[in-house]
């Protein structure tokens, strides 16, 4: 490209490859700020918090109510196995991994979402 | 340039710099990233690099900062614009004046803006005291290259007419 000189993308490339650095070195050491902990909730009342990342192994819980679930934990993640309502929504959802993923259940009215420990970074950072 | 002229000249961009930045809200914003931004009144910052130096650039900056943030935010918006200005005004120059030969206007933009929002974070990290912000880093470096690309093309455009016009002027000055 003429109106680009060598050095211009030499430069992009230097910031690119410190960009990928860094956000690899968030990845594998972590900032503290990583943390899902999925939420159960049912008819508005928290059940249970598993912090998905202290998991160990594979547990599997009933979810009692009109429609009784039958949710199951793994290390970082957590999804609804089998469920008693007609439609099945939440248990075609499949595993649970990011924040902020979530199975909803209308009939038994549970929700199971993932969170963070605390809020991510928000407007204060305009 | 008579003093006069200058102090005229310059306030003019000022008051460029400020519109421009005003045009940009309008923009609507592609991706959810706060703090993303175009950058339209980096253009301006460039040009009086370029045509004025280092001490009229930082000057500029200050006086559009101060202004914005009187009309328009407030002490926050004042910190974190005034944090990315400067430092993008001094990478801008540095690279300006010493490595002009290996880099193009659009490059100098380009690490000018990744400047600027490094500069952002770093008051984000002091205001809010903590340090998880940085995990914005990468995200803010790769929109500061595209943003960067795009207003330094704007920027080239934009001193080679005023090249010109200053060409011409100085011609008409001499008859």
């Amino acid at each position: 490209m003429s109106i680009l000189k060598k050095g211009d993308l030499l430069l992009a490339a230097a910031i690119a490859l410190i960009a990928l650095a860094v956000s690899w070195s968030f990845k594998v050491f972590g900032n503290g700020d990583t943390a899902r902990i999925a939420v159960i909730k049912q008819k508005g009342r928290v059940i249970r918090r598993i912090d998905l990342d202290r998991v160990t192994g594979s547990e599997t819980f009933e979810l009692k109510g009109d429609y009784p679930q039958l949710i199951q934990v793994e290390k970082g993640r957590i999804r609804v196995a089998e469920a008693g309502c007609p439609d099945q929504v939440c248990v075609e959802t499949g595993w649970l991994t990011k924040r902020g993923d979530a199975a909803v259940c209308v009939p038994n009215g549970t929700i199971i979402e993932i969170e963070g420990e605390k809020s991510e970074v928000d407007d204060a950072t305009y | 340039m008579i003093k006069l002229h200058r102090i005229v000249l310059l306030a003019l961009l000022v008051s460029q710099a400020m519109v421009l930045s005003f045009i940009e809200t309008f923009i609507p914003n592609p991706v959810p990233i706060p703090g993303f931004k175009l950058g339209l009144a980096n253009i301006v910052t460039m040009l009086v690099i370029f045509f004025f130096g280092f001490g009229d650039a930082v000057l500029v900056v200050v006086v559009r900062c101060a202004l914005s943030a009187i009309l328009f935010g407030g002490p926050v918006v004042f910190i974190f614009s005034l944090a990315g200005g400067i430092l993008s005004t001094v990478v801008m120059s540095v690279l300006y004046y010493r490595m002009r030969e290996m880099l193009s206007i659009i490059g100098i933009s380009m690490a000018g803006a990744v400047a600027h929002n490094a500069g952002q974070l770093v008051a984000a990290v002091v205001l809010m005291g903590t340090l998880s912000v940085f995990s914005y880093l990468p995200v803010l470096l790769i929109a500061g290259l595209v943003t960067g690309f795009i207003t330094g093309v704007c920027s080239r455009q934009l001193s080679k007419a005023f090249q010109k016009w200053r060409r011409s002027e100085g011609q008409n000055r001499e008859k």
